[in-house]
């Protein structure tokens, strides 16, 4: 599915991935945690194509592609998608002009039938319930005047709309309480399957109660100094973060 | 060097005798009072605080003509123009203009009842000018520039639009110039009264039938009595060789409503001027703008709002997208009198700058005399947020699609503001062609 080799990349003349390996095989879920500042997001905005970062070195391959010599745009029809940490207030487009216009370019690219109006709402409506999202948000401008909450809930509805083969959430959890935890956590389960693969990037090992990963994966300056199963995340809990930062540097 | 002053005198002097009305002694005298008044004022320059930003160089420059009747033979061409450039499914009663000249014979003058008299200014001046009297002859001597003294100084084509007491006119009345762009003075003169409790849409829509230059130099005075609510449209969609000076002069009583959208796409310098002076207590108006520019085209929105009575409100909101080397000027001036207590006035500005090349100047003018008023106003000048580009990209929208898109946002709380499907659909289809188009001649 996805293959990190050596990934360095800088914004701004400054570093901040210095050599990333990472390998996500079809089916698998893989959780990245990390102190803050750490380079996590930077790691998923990459991944998603997003242009004032610059790629050093390394090499990123998705299903047998060469994923940083694509478009966002192709990316994301290819399959590729990043929940937003800090989704984006888009006043004056609503929600539900963007997801058609969404599926529909995947769709297009897939070389299949764009939706008609008609399969399009009851489609939407499914994926709605599923996020316990009330249907006036679809017809509300992307994200504006959501809570926290919403927002997330958001980007869930539109990653089970776009049925990605990669999901990249960045922080999905970060603001929730636990009602929307869970149902955020039901919504990416229910998306989960063999040919799926996840990256969950997360602060807090909470989210993993509901979202079990098969592997954990600690980023810290810019590398993944350790990687484990989801014992690692439990033991980061309850030792922090220090701990591990303090073993990587004696090494 | 042409002393192009003396070119337009010229022109005058040589259809004095033919125009409409000189028959009657307060007519002439108004023509020629006005054309003094042209030639002591000349046309503007930026040297007057009012024109800082706008050369009207390019249209003196050029020698237009006042063009005379239309011939016949003409008539196929006209009507085919006039098809062409008709909004789909727009259901409206249409006046057309060729040149600015009114063409009774594609008009729709009595089709709109009994409540609604329409007629060009020409009849109604041999036929009973006194009708007119106290609207024609008014001297806004304040608001009055180079320009509009030679519009009154002709005062030849145009119509007059009577909405009678209480009549609602329940389609909308388009005015279409067309200009076929053989360097014709289009100068038309239009007055629309609103009597008592009257309601009416009106569009005024500029295309260009043909291409090659022209110039507009219209004015349109618009007199809302009490209670009347006239909605406006002053739609530009020309093509980049037209050069087009608009003015629009509203004076409203109590409790009427005017409410104007001026949307620019087209024209290579285009002056709009819309001028409201609010005479009656809780009148309200509405200005909303928009203008999407690029390559050279300069727009210059230029709005006063009079606040002269008590509770009196208005509202502005002006949007402008400027691509390439366009240039955009916003002046709001608003002036709250000294009795036009509990007035509340709001005005702002909002420019999406898509090239490093292209500039927008706004002043707002405020000169408050009374208290207790309300007033704000607001400007702002933004890039494409890039952030939302890659948000939309994210999602599998392509660069370009997801740039439309963000612009369409940004202008859509004016957009939404055109209330006529049809109408707004088009002017839609305009400005995402347009878009697109700029993006691929950068
Ligand atoms: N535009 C920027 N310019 C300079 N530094 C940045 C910029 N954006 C992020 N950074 C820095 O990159 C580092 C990694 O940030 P980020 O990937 O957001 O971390 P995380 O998601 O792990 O908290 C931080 O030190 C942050 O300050
Ligand atoms: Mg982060």
């Amino acid at each position: 599915m996805l293959l990190i080799k050596d990934l360095h990349a800088s914004i701004d003349g400054k570093a901040i991935l210095k050599g990333i390996n990472l390998e996500v095989n079809p089916g698998e879920v893989h959780a990245i945690m990390g102190p803050n500042g750490s380079g996590k997001s930077t790691l998923a905005s990459v991944l998603a194509g997003r242009a004032n970062y610059e790629v050093t070195a390394g090499s990123v391959t998705y299903r047998d592609q060469d994923l940083l010599d694509m478009e966002p745009e192709i990316r994301a029809r290819e399959g590729v998608f990043l929940a937003f940490q800090y989704p984006v207030e888009i006043p004056g487009v609503s929600n539900v002009y963007l997801l058609k216009a969404a599926i529909n370019s995947v769709l297009k690219h897939r070389g299949e039938e764009e939706l008609d109006a008609m399969t399009f709402l009851k489609l939407i409506k499914e994926k709605s319930a599923l996020v316990e999202m009330k249907q006036e948000f679809l017809y509300r401008s992307v994200n504006e005047g959501f809570s926290g909450g919403e927002k997330k809930r958001n980007e869930i509805l539109q990653m089970a709309l776009l049925e990605p083969y990669l999901s990249i959430l960045d922080e999905t959890d970060s603001g929730l309480d636990i009602d929307a935890l869970k149902i955020v956590a039901h919504g990416v389960n229910t998306l989960r399957s063999a040919e799926r693969s996840m990256i969950v990037v997360t602060h807090y090992q909470r989210l993993l109660d509901y979202i079990v990963p098969d592997y954990v994966h600690v980023l810290a300056g810019g590398k993944i100094i350790r990687s484990g199963d989801k014992s690692l995340a439990l033991e980061l809990e309850a030792k922090g973060y220090g701990w591990i930062e303090g073993q990587a540097d004696a090494a | 060097m042409i002393d192009i002053t003396e070119h337009y005198t010229q022109q005058y002097h040589s259809l004095a005798e033919n125009l409409p009305g000189n028959g009657v002694e307060w007519i002439k005298t108004y023509r020629n009072n006005r054309l003094s008044r042209f030639q002591e004022a000349g046309f503007p320059t930026t040297r007057d605080e009012d024109w800082r930003y706008t050369t009207v160089r390019p249209i003196t420059n050029k020698k237009f003509t006042s063009i005379g009747d239309i011939q016949v033979d003409r008539y196929a061409l006209i009507s085919s123009k006039v098809a062409e450039h008709s909004v789909m499914d727009f259901d409206s009663y249409q006046l057309v203009f060729v040149d600015g000249v009114l063409m009774t014979d594609f008009s729709e003058l009595t089709a709109l009842g009994d409540g609604v008299q329409i007629n060009s200014i020409a009849d109604v001046l041999r036929q009973r000018p006194e009708s007119i009297q106290t609207y024609f002859d008014i001297d806004h001597a304040e608001e009055s520039n180079g320009f509009t003294e030679l519009n009154r100084a002709f005062s030849k084509d145009g119509a007059v639009i009577e909405l009678q007491a209480g009549v609602c006119l329940e389609k909308p009345l388009e005015l279409l110039f067309l200009s076929f762009g053989d360097e014709a003075l289009a100068q038309s003169r239009n007055l629309i009264v609103a009597h008592e409790g009257s309601k009416a849409t009106i569009i005024e829509r500029y295309v260009s039938a043909e291409t090659g230059y022209s110039l507009t130099n219209n004015l349109s005075e618009v007199v809302l009595d009490k209670k009347s609510e006239i909605d406006y449209y002053l739609v530009q969609t020309q093509s980049r060789d037209a050069y087009q000076v608009s003015g629009i002069w509203v004076t409203q009583a109590s409790d009427s409503r005017f409410s104007c959208r001026t949307i620019t796409l087209g024209g290579i310098l285009v002056r709009n001027e819309i001028k409201i002076r609010m005479l009656g207590e809780g009148a309200h108006c509405d200005m909303f703008g928009l203008y999407s520019l690029s390559g050279k085209q300069h727009v210059d929105n230029h709005t006063t709002v009079v606040h002269g009575a008590p509770n009196c409100t208005s509202n502005e909101l002006y949007k402008g997208v400027l691509n390439q080397r366009s240039r955009g000027v916003f002046h709001g001036r608003i002036k709250v009198e000294q009795d036009a207590q509990k007035t509340d006035a709001k005005q702002s500005n909002n420019t999406l700058l898509l090239s490093r090349d292209a500039e927008i100047d706004t002043k707002p003018q405020l000169e408050i005399y009374a208290d207790d008023v309300k007033c704000s106003h607001g400007a702002t000048i933004g890039q494409m947020d890039e952030v939302s580009l890659f948000y939309l990209r994210s999602r599998g929208i392509d660069e370009s699609d997801a740039r439309s898109l963000l612009t369409f946002a940004f202008v859509n709380d004016v957009l939404r503001e055109v209330g006529i499907d049809s109408l707004k659909e088009s002017l839609e289809s305009i400005l995402s062609s347009q878009l697109i188009s700029d993006r691929q001649t950068v």
